[in-house]
């Protein structure tokens, strides 16, 4: 069994007054996608930036591969794509790539051969024009987003830590960057998203970590969780419009505990005694004009909103604000 | 250390590949160009003598004194002698015709007036009025002319030959000053004074301009966000390194290149001079020995990573423009207290003052170079004070650098100095 990925032991970071993150211990085994999930302000930039050595821990400690991550040659091992993304802006592309690589150790000539590759890859060098000789701010921001996202991978990282990738993305990028995260993951690589976009990192992580208020909340692979809590819930889909007496059966509490109501899509978790064939039977006889009712593991969306609650945000220093 | 020379490879090659840097470099060379080669030419052309006699002489001694006067500031007997009017008055009507000379002054008619009286003939005083007043060479040119004219009238009156009189009086001596150091003698005094001031300007306006600009390379990379994205791949230390030390090499090759350019013009002055057809005239330079030119870089690399380190700590702390004019102040201000002090030390370079500004690890890398090149200095003292400024520039680093870590991923408003201080504690 070779070392996790990532080990974070009982690390706390405190700002001044405030603490960022409180006795944060997680394990991230390689090769695996990897979600830390909390609200904004929830610790999610400081853990990344203290397993990155940017900032130290006040306590605990962090290793890489089995390694402290105060070892820098462990750090060149690790592609990060900041949340608040930046790049010099006089200078030409293909240079601002070079150097990127270069702090990575890797040889110039090695370098240019992937920039190449990658601008390619990324459409970013075509017959007609090579965006690689022009200057960072003559480029589009999706195309500097690409960039950024070069800049990360150049160096062929074994550990990426995306933060909020998809932040500011128009949907073809998007695309591109979770086929590129598959990617990855194909090639053994692990990956570790930072997001408060519940659906994306539904669909691509393995296991996920939900912190709120610098502490965690809950971790394990997304099957493990959503098993953890329950085959109570319901996913009900409407035709069209909900008579009266569907919303009155939906707030009875003696069947309803939690409902998500996105108009003509709910998601219900059921109280504790409640039969499902019951609800379903109230909901025929209400006239419901019923398109779908599944018994249905919760969404990591659900599982998050009743761990973290409406309360989980907290204002607090982050780092980006 | 390979991620330091990375940063300080991107920065240098990066700011001496822009326009800013070429323009900069071929500029300063046009200029020393200009300084030195313009004035001869335009020297040559407009004889600055036309100034200086295009006066009215104003003769009250009832002799032909004011003719005498005006002739010599017209070049003797050969010169022209068109501009130089002489107006005899009587005594009595010499206010009057003064305030009409004034009144043509004001008109720009003409320079300015002279004043010839008894008091002249008796060799005690004339005097000179004009917008040319405060121009020591054209005033020194007025004097002699008016003391020739004076002893040749004296000497024609007691018996002595015209032709000879002439001969006699007509010289124009110049003094040139040498300095003599421990050393022994140590070129000319006046250029010496010259040297002084220029390195001092020049040592004040580099470190300026390139600590300025290591505080907006900070200030780039926090505001476009790309510190973080460095930030993980290299210790802030080495971005913070390789950054000063890379404009710090940009500030030293484009001083070479200018110093060099220098030089070569100081030496082919001629050459050119004599291209555009003008007669070169010998300027005294300082003799510098090269281990004075070692000990002016010493200053300069010292003074540099003193303020570098400084600017760059404001640039990290601050979020905007305005932020960072506000907080680079006191960093600035210490610097400007250097070329307040410039004139004083300049006069009097043994003074008490001189000495505790040059002994200042803040204004010494200004003040140092500039009394060493005036006066000697002990070798003890300057060692001393070159310890001084070293063991300065440490602390301020280690200050700077723990400031710099903590604020390039701060965002918000700027710090007080009580939270800078926490900053530094817990960096």
């Amino acid at each position: 069994m070779p070392d996790p990925a990532i080990e974070i032991r009982n690390v706390t970071k405190r700002y001044d007054e405030h603490v960022a993150v409180r006795d944060l211990s997680l394990t991230v085994p390689r090769g695996a996608v990897y979600g830390l999930l909390g609200p904004n302000g929830a610790g999610k930039t400081s853990t990344i930036r203290m397993l990155l050595d940017i900032i130290a821990p006040d306590r605990g400690e962090i290793l890489l591969f089995g390694r402290r991550n105060t070892d820098r040659a462990v750090i060149d091992r690790v592609g990060y794509l900041p949340e608040e993304r930046g790049l010099y802006r006089k200078m030409e592309v293909r240079r601002v790539l070079r150097f990127l690589a270069a702090l990575k150790g890797v040889p110039a000539r090695e370098a240019d051969r992937r920039i190449d590759a990658w601008l390619e890859r990324l459409a970013l060098k075509t017959p007609e024009k090579d965006w690689g000789a022009a200057k960072v701010d003559e480029l589009s921001r999706g195309m500097q987003q690409k960039v950024q996202f070069i800049g990360t991978l150049l160096h062929e990282p074994d550990l990426v830590i995306l933060d909020e990738p998809f932040s500011g993305l128009d949907p073809i990028n998007a695309q591109a960057l979770k086929d590129t995260v598959v990617d990855l993951k194909r090639a053994g690589k692990t990956v570790i998203f930072s997001t408060h976009l519940m659906d994306n990192a539904e669909r691509l992580c393995d296991a996920v970590c939900i912190i709120a208020r610098g502490e965690k909340v809950l971790d394990g692979p997304i099957p493990t969780v959503k098993a953890e809590h329950g085959q109570r819930h319901v996913a009900l889909a409407l035709d069209g419009p909900a008579a009266n007496g569907v919303a009155e059966v939906l707030a009875d509490r003696a069947l309803v505990s939690r409902i998500d109501d996105s108009n003509r899509f709910f998601e219900i978790e059921l109280a504790p005694a409640a039969d499902p064939q019951a609800l379903l039977a109230r909901l025929v006889h209400a006239g419901a004009p019923i398109r779908r009712f599944e018994l249905v593991q919760p969404s990591l969306h659900q599982i998050f909103l009743q761990k973290v609650g409406a309360t989980g945000v907290e204002e607090g220093v982050t780092g980006n604000g | 250390m390979g991620k330091t020379w990375t940063v300080f490879v991107r920065e240098y090659v990066e700011r001496v590949r822009s326009k800013w840097f070429i323009i900069g470099t071929i500029f300063g060379p046009l200029l020393f160009g200009a300084i030195m080669i313009l004035p001869a030419v335009l020297g040559a052309r407009t004889k600055a003598s036309r100034d200086v006699s295009n006066v009215v002489v104003l003769d009250a001694t009832g002799t032909d004194l004011g003719r005498r006067v005006a002739d010599r500031l017209s070049g003797g007997l050969q010169g022209d002698t068109a501009l130089a009017r002489v107006v005899p008055v009587a005594p009595p009507a010499l206010a009057e015709a003064e305030s009409t000379a004034t009144r043509q002054v004001m008109a720009k008619e003409i320079q300015g007036y002279f004043v010839l009286d008894s008091a002249t003939l008796a060799g005690r005083s004339a005097r000179y009025a004009g917008r040319n007043a405060s121009s020591i060479s054209d005033l020194d040119q007025l004097r002699t002319a008016a003391r020739q004219a004076v002893l040749a009238y004296r000497l024609e009156t007691a018996g002595l030959d015209v032709d000879r009189v002439q001969s006699l009086t007509d010289m124009r001596l110049s003094l040139d000053a040498e300095r003599i150091t421990d050393e022994g003698r140590g070129g000319s005094g006046i250029a010496n004074t010259i040297f002084g001031m220029l390195v001092a300007v020049l040592l004040y306006f580099s470190i300026f301009l390139y600590g300025i600009n290591v505080m907006r390379g900070v200030q780039e990379e926090k505001q476009t966000r790309v510190a973080e994205v460095v930030l993980s791949s290299a210790p802030a230390d080495a971005l913070l390194g390789g950054k000063v030390l890379g404009i710090g090499a940009v500030g030293l090759t484009q001083m070479v290149i200018w110093v060099a350019a220098a030089a070569a013009l100081a030496k082919w002055r001629g050459a050119i001079l004599g291209a555009f057809g003008v007669p070169a005239l010998s300027i005294p330079l300082p003799s510098i020995s090269a281990g004075a030119v070692v000990l002016l870089l010493l200053f300069f690399v010292l003074g540099y990573l003193l303020y570098a380190s400084l600017f760059a700590a404001v640039g990290s702390m601050v979020n905007s423009d305005q932020d960072a004019q506000t907080a680079a102040q006191p960093v600035i201000m210490l610097l400007v207290a250097s070329v307040l002090f410039l004139q004083p030390v300049m006069q009097n370079p043994s003074s008490r003052l001189a000495e505790i500004v040059s002994w200042i690890p803040f204004t010494a890398p200004v003040m140092m170079p500039m009394r060493m090149t005036l006066v000697a200095i002990p070798p003890l003292e300057l060692g001393a004070v070159l310890v001084g400024i070293a063991a300065t520039v440490a602390v301020v680093i280690w200050l700077a650098a723990r400031i710099y870590r903590v604020g390039l991923l701060m965002y918000g408003k700027r710090p007080s100095l009580g939270e800078l201080a926490r900053w530094v504690r817990r960096a």
